[in-house]
């Protein structure tokens, strides 16, 4: 039986509180027997995106890691399927059966047996074994150019202590670390001999891995096929023969696809329609693709103004907090989330095991609302009666969305005196400057939609990471990031991470932005399928399967 | 004479060549933010960027790399492309077809549209089929084609659940799809290009049939077909090729929207997404391809020149 993350993390932080010299329980993961109903075959045909090259370790493109969610195995990955809440990420083993944690800092890993790679050159189906996890993770911490290896800068050494067991020494207590290695951004298992005929991964021929589905075509700017992989380990799995995944660059064509029934998922990431369009075609759905199925869940996607509280105006809170209250966050729902969208505090709403909602926040909660007569007295008290010219550094990402919300962020700024004069770059530019922090007075702009709350948190307020855009230095939040890194129980992890969000309400380092809810759209033949956040389209199709 | 002035005119394209790469090699880089920094993108550390640099030749001095860029361009090699690693020229073989197939079938479709309406509308001045014929020309040359396209593509779908074939058609997996493929992409493009093709025809006709030796091969009788096409178009047309000569490029401009729209894998969007990339190399050999399809096929029209009317030498 799978276990989840938090079942998991209750165990080893009660084993740990107990006595960090008793050996924690392993986790043992039987294999899943076939789900009842399940048909084999048929094709299932999805929208897809170019990928820029195929090395997992060379980018941290969804295009790439999309694709390759078909092909490559992890050690963990997360639980998919109808059971599974959008937003939550439970953990059972990939090509880990079972799993312990006989310390702090140390992970044991028995692998499954009988893993084989796809029958393709250098390795024509060989047996995986314990050398090609700890390759491909010492590969995946060293190789030049791997923008994801801070996922895994905890880990101080890996080794095989025998054929199918993988050992993991950290540096320091990291709790996240499981997560991290589920994450589809981290390590896709990769065989040695592979990257040594090839020099890398980038080229389509070095697909291989021990996935449920193997690389079968590759057309530039046409599309990919994949084919089922008749070894794949867990026996009847998959039960979809045949995935065609077409590059789509144009909405119109996407759309008018859509509703002539060509693709089976929701053409947007990941399997969702953007609400603007959804509105649009919802009534013509109906009459067309009656079968259709529709989930609603929030964005991991969360937009922020951030400023250099480093000098003025903005090291004065009092201006954070009245830049915050400035903001009509439910007027920015209306305009560009045809009124449908989440609150978000620092963590964003859609995790929500870890976010705190709003009326929680205390007295943070406030800074929240929409009060512009506020704003301006906080100005006023902090020296500002007028207000203040500033610049805001922005790139449209390509997204009609992201530039509504800047506008209405900027009219807003300027009502309450902040004329922030724009400051737009290329996504290239903007990316070498402004989102390392490199700006004079303020950024707007989206994060990555990560999996979890480490991510948004660390990474963005601890002292000199190189994405703390505001140029944050508060001593109480970089104790408690710390903290929460070293908590193994899950509850007062939490509460830690709620503190940190109340605490951040208050500061108000960053302006929050809502996000919208993500229509997640899936045809009703296509069963045994949840859509979920992620890159993992090939974790969320292992086990589905097609009625038609 | 005419291979003499083909080869001075070859001779004088390779300092324009030479000006074309340089300004293309350097461009794109002027533009802030490398392919360094987009392959690592958002969690990419200053030691990453600066080891990944060197590793692929970017630190080396512009002029440096352009020198030894042009040596390998002039024995065939365009490089490899920075993100996928493959030689340009073999991505070029791989696009090339598509996008020239469709500049093909885009001048053919805008031809046949352009000359024949162009000559009823000129033989026909001032009628009820010359003022339809014009106002379609305005229109052709009006409307987006862009917006041509969408509608093309989401009306059927709406109204019939039917769309084009998502994914491209290769020739050799079926002949008969692909062409169908190809054909409504090459109108929509070919549309813009035969209300100009269009409207300088009938002008350049009326100006011809105008002349004195039209008026006698009216007064010796002759059918209206033989003076209007036999002694009047084949005097008008050479303003016509001149300007088809000059549609080349905006065809080919115009294949990127067109490309992307329709899922067809041609050189135009290979340069969009290069651009995007900033892969050096790819936008160069692109550049440098088309540049030099630009110079051989005004050289192609000066040529014809004497072809089409026998008083040209060169």
């Amino acid at each position: 039986m799978p276990l989840s993350r938090r079942d998991l993390l209750a165990l080893s932080g009660g084993a740990l509180a107990a006595s960090t010299l008793r050996p924690s329980v392993a986790r043992a993961q039987t294999p899943k027997p076939p789900d009842a109903g399940a048909r084999r075959g048929g094709t299932l045909s999805l929208r897809t995106w170019d990928p820029p090259h195929f090395d997992p370790f060379q980018t941290i493109s969804y295009k790439t890691h999309i694709a390759l969610s078909f092909t490559h195995s992890r050690l963990l990955k997360h639980k998919a399927g109808p059971s599974v809440v959008p937003g939550t990420f439970v953990i059972e083993g990939d090509l880990a059966e079972s799993w312990s944690q006989p310390s702090e800092t140390t992970y044991v890993f028995k692998l499954r047996k009988g893993v084989r790679w796809h029958h393709k050159p250098p390795v024509n189906g060989r047996e995986l074994t314990a050398d090609d996890v700890v390759y491909s993770v010492n590969h995946f911490l060293t190789v030049k150019g791997n923008a994801n290896a801070y996922m895994l800068k905890s880990v101080a050494k890996v080794e095989a202590t025998d054929k199918y067991t993988v050992k993991f020494t950290l540096k320091e207590p990291f709790v996240w670390f499981l997560d991290m290695l589920a994450n589809p951004l981290a390590v896709a298992i990769v065989a040695r001999e592979v990257v040594e005929k090839h020099g890398d991964l980038k080229k389509h021929e070095a697909v291989v891995g021990t996935g449920p589905w193997m690389l079968d075509a590759y057309r530039p700017n046409v599309g990919l096929s994949f084919v089922r992989n008749p070894g794949y380990v867990l026996a009847g799995l998959p039960y979809i023969d045949r995935v065609e995944m077409t590059v789509d660059e144009d909405n119109a064509s996407r759309i008018s696809a859509f509703l002539a029934g060509k693709y089976d998922l929701g053409w947007e990431f990941p399997g969702t329609i953007n609400r603007t369009d959804w509105v649009q075609i919802k009534d013509t759905l109906k009459q067309k693709r009656p079968n259709l199925k529709t989930v609603e869940y929030p964005s991991a996607v969360m937009s922020h103004l951030s400023m250099r509280t480093d000098g003025k105006p903005f090291d004065d809170v009092r201006v954070r907090q009245a830049m915050s209250l400035a903001i009509d966050r439910k007027a920015i729902i209306e305009a560009v989330f045809e009124g449908v969208g989440v609150l978000n505090p620092p963590v964003p709403a859609a995790l929500r095991e870890w976010s705190i909602p709003i009326d929680k926040l205390g007295d943070g909660a406030r800074y929240y609302r929409y009060d512009p007569t506020e704003a301006k007295r906080l100005l006023a008290a902090a020296g500002y009666p007028n207000g203040f010219p500033a610049t805001m550094c922005f790139t449209t990402y390509g997204s009609t969305i992201l530039v509504d919300s800047m506008q209405l962020v900027q009219k807003y700024l300027k009502d309450v005196g902040i004329d922030a004069k724009l400051d737009t770059k290329e996504y290239g530019a903007y990316i070498s400057t402004c989102f390392y922090g490199k700006f004079d007075s303020m950024t707007y702009g989206p994060q990555t939609g990560f999996l979890e709350p480490d991510n948004f948190l660390f990474g963005q307020y601890y002292p000199d990471e190189l994405k703390n855009q505001s140029h944050i230095n508060d001593p109480v939040v970089a104790d408690m990031l710390v903290r929460q890194r070293r908590t193994a129980d899950v509850a007062k992890r939490r509460e830690i991470i709620f503190d940190i969000q109340r605490h951040l309400a208050r500061q108000q380092y960053y302006v929050q932005m809502p996000s919208g809810v993500y229509i997640g759209v899936w045809e009703g033949a296509l069963k045994n399928y949840a859509p979920s956040f992620g890159y993992d389209y090939g974790g969320r199709l292992m086990a589905a399967w097609l009625e038609r | 004479m005419l291979r003499r002035y083909l080869v001075r005119r070859l001779l004088v394209a390779v300092p324009s060549l030479l000006i074309a790469t340089a300004i293309v090699f350097t461009l794109p880089r002027l533009i802030p933010g490398d392919a360094v920094q987009l392959m690592l993108a958002e969690t990419s550390y200053a030691k990453d960027i600066d080891e990944l640099r060197a590793k692929l030749g970017l630190d080396r001095p512009f002029h440096v790399q352009y020198v030894e860029w042009i040596g390998r361009a002039a024995r065939g090699d365009l490089g490899e492309s920075l993100w996928t690693r493959r030689p340009v020229v073999q991505e070029l073989g791989q696009r090339l077809p598509v996008t020239a197939e469709l500049a093909l079938y885009a001048t053919l479709i805008a031809l046949l549209i352009a000359v024949p309406v162009g000559v009823l509308a000129a033989a026909r001045q001032d009628s009820l089929s010359d003022y339809v014929v014009r106002s379609l020309a305005i229109l052709g040359l009006s409307v987006p084609g862009f917006w041509l396209a969408t509608l093309l593509i989401v009306l059927p779908a709406i109204w019939w659940g039917w769309r084009p074939v998502t994914g491209f058609v290769e020739f050799r997996a079926d002949p008969l799809g692909h062409v169908v493929q190809i054909l409504l992409p090459a109108v929509i493009l070919g549309v813009a290009s035969a209300a100009a093709l269009m409207r300088l025809t009938r002008g350049m006709l009326l100006e011809v049939l105008r002349q004195d030796y039209v008026r006698t091969a009216w007064a010796k009788g002759l059918a209206e077909r033989a003076v209007v096409i036999k002694h009047g178009l084949r005097n008008a047309v050479i303003p016509v090729i001149t300007l088809l000569g000059t549609q080349l490029p905006q065809i080919l401009g115009g294949t990127v929207v067109i490309e992307t729209i329709f899922g067809l894998p041609g050189v135009s969007r290979f340069l969009f997404d290069a651009i995007n990339q900033r892969d050096y190399p790819v936008i160069q050999g692109v550049n440098l391809l088309v540049v030099s399809t630009v110079v051989l096929v005004n050289l192609a029209v000066d040529a014809l020149y004497a072809v089409l009317d026998p008083r040209i030498r060169y």
